[in-house]
């Protein structure tokens, strides 16, 4: 099978590579990128774990196909690693004790930025719309919804 | 690790283009989120040698009004719909399409690919048939306009011929004097598939009913409109009894299975009560 040429932008990098089309976007990014926040989990689009941004809407990157982000703007944690709302965020998951294996906390800092991007003084019932496409298997939701709300205060407090 | 099957991609920039090689192509499968293809095609459900993306195609990308109906174009997610005017117009469907999946499945999925997967338990179908939408069907040898329940041939089967496509969905824009509302039950509240649902749509004066729709999900092998529950209400007041005789008899009319997600008995006793919900917020929503 023919390879495709895909070009796109990640993290603000200007990308050109040549892959085979039946390559998941999650593939591709870890696997011949190098970008290993992108986890992983059920490859079925229903676990968060591999949440990136493209054009700045959250999708899982396992069920997007490579050639799919044909000029697109693909953002993972490493592209916001100076951001401020990004910075606040981090922070409140690590005093709020939001991460316990970790292996889901990337894709949940993807959705939990692209929520208060939007919506900087969201509900608790809000926070747990913006986060129902992400699986934390240590159970340990009621931290990270209290670490999302603690870091709104933190962004713009009311 | 699950591999996606190997196939030859297509990315067409023009609808022609694309029908073409729907039309030239065999073992085709046209993509547009993926969020229920490439799920399919890792379970190995479905190995196409083609794929056509639909994504690149501006003319397929919009919600207008036009002709006194409100169009959606193939390629419109459920976020898009979720936040247009013209859509949030038609309750119930925004209802359905502001909770389907998650977060990142409504960045992704589309309407379009939600009925043409033809899920008995697809949430955008049942307020589309209320609302009466019909569909637009496309292929090299021209244009046919169907309504949306003869999409439905069976439990994910639908009634499209090989080079066929779905490329406009059409909605009567709503009258002043209309209401609707989408109601579901899943095993939990988010990012989950419906046990049951129903949708109903009302056009009332004061409280008196002059035309009723209503549909259920996951009670038969495709999306469900019973037309002897639209009867008992049309020309009737919409007092609770009314409401609740109308509701009851619809357990005549469903025919659900026992699965993962339910039992059959489970389904046809939650029939009445959503109806009963969904009747209930639309009624509200007119006041």
């Amino acid at each position: 099978m023919s390879k495709v040429k895909v070009r796109f932008e990640l993290n603000g990098k200007k990308i050109e590579t040549e892959i085979t089309a039946y390559t998941s976007l999650s593939d591709m990014l870890r696997d011949y990128l190098g970008v290993k926040s992108v986890k992983k989990g059920c490859e079925h689009g229903e676990c968060g774990a591999c949440t990136v941004l493209v054009d700045g809407l959250p999708m899982t990157s396992c069920i997007v196909l490579a050639p799919q982000v044909e000029g697109k703007h693909v953002t993972t944690v490493e592209g916001l690693e100076y951001n401020p709302l990004m910075i606040d965020l981090r922070q409140a998951f690590i005093e709020n004790g939001a991460v316990q294996c970790g292996f889901c906390t990337p894709g949940m800092l993807i959705s939990s930025y692209a929520l208060l991007r939007d919506n900087p003084h969201p509900t608790s019932e809000e926070v747990k719309i913006g986060i129902e496409g992400n699986i934390c298997r240590c159970t340990g939701f009621t931290k990270i919804i209290e670490a999302i709300l603690d870091a709104a205060e933190r962004i713009a407090p009311e | 690790m699950r591999p996606i099957p190997k196939f030859e991609y297509h990315a067409p920039v023009t609808l022609a283009g694309a029908l073409e090689l729907l039309n030239e192509l065999d073992k085709v499968k046209p993509i547009i989120g993926g969020t229920d293809l490439m799920v399919s095609m890792r379970e190995a459900v479905c190995s196409p040698s083609h794929v056509v993306d639909l994504n690149r195609i501006p003319e397929l990308n919009y919600i207008k009004e036009e002709e006194g109906f409100i169009k959606i174009g193939a390629t419109t997610t459920h976020a898009q719909a979720a936040t247009d005017p013209l859509t949030v117009g038609i309750p119930a469907l925004h209802d359905a399409v502001s909770r389907i999946g998650s977060p990142q499945i409504r960045n992704r999925g589309t309407i379009t690919g939600n009925i043409v997967n033809a899920s008995p338990a697809a949430d955008t179908a049942c307020p589309l048939i209320v609302h009466d939408a019909e569909i637009m069907v496309q292929s090299v040898d021209g244009t046919n306009m169907l309504p949306i329940e003869e999409l439905f041939a069976g439990p994910k089967i639908n009634c499209l011929e090989p080079g066929e496509l779905v490329t406009e969905i059409r909605i009567p824009k709503p009258s002043a004097d209309s209401m609707s509302a989408y109601k579901r039950i899943g095993r939990r509240k988010a990012f989950t598939l419906s046990v049951v649902s129903a949708a109903v749509y009302i056009q009332a004066e004061d409280n008196l009913c002059i035309d009723a729709g209503v549909a259920f999900g996951s009670v038969a092998m495709t999306p469900l409109r019973v037309p002897e529950a639209e009867d008992m209400l049309r020309g009737k007041e919409l007092t609770p009894e009314n409401i609740r005789e109308a509701s009851e008899a619809v357990k005549d009319h469903v025919n659900p299975i026992t699965d993962v997600r339910g039992t059959a008995e489970y389904r046809r006793d939650m029939c009445p009560v959503l109806m009963r919900r969904a009747l209930q917020t639309a009624l509200e929503r007119m006041r």
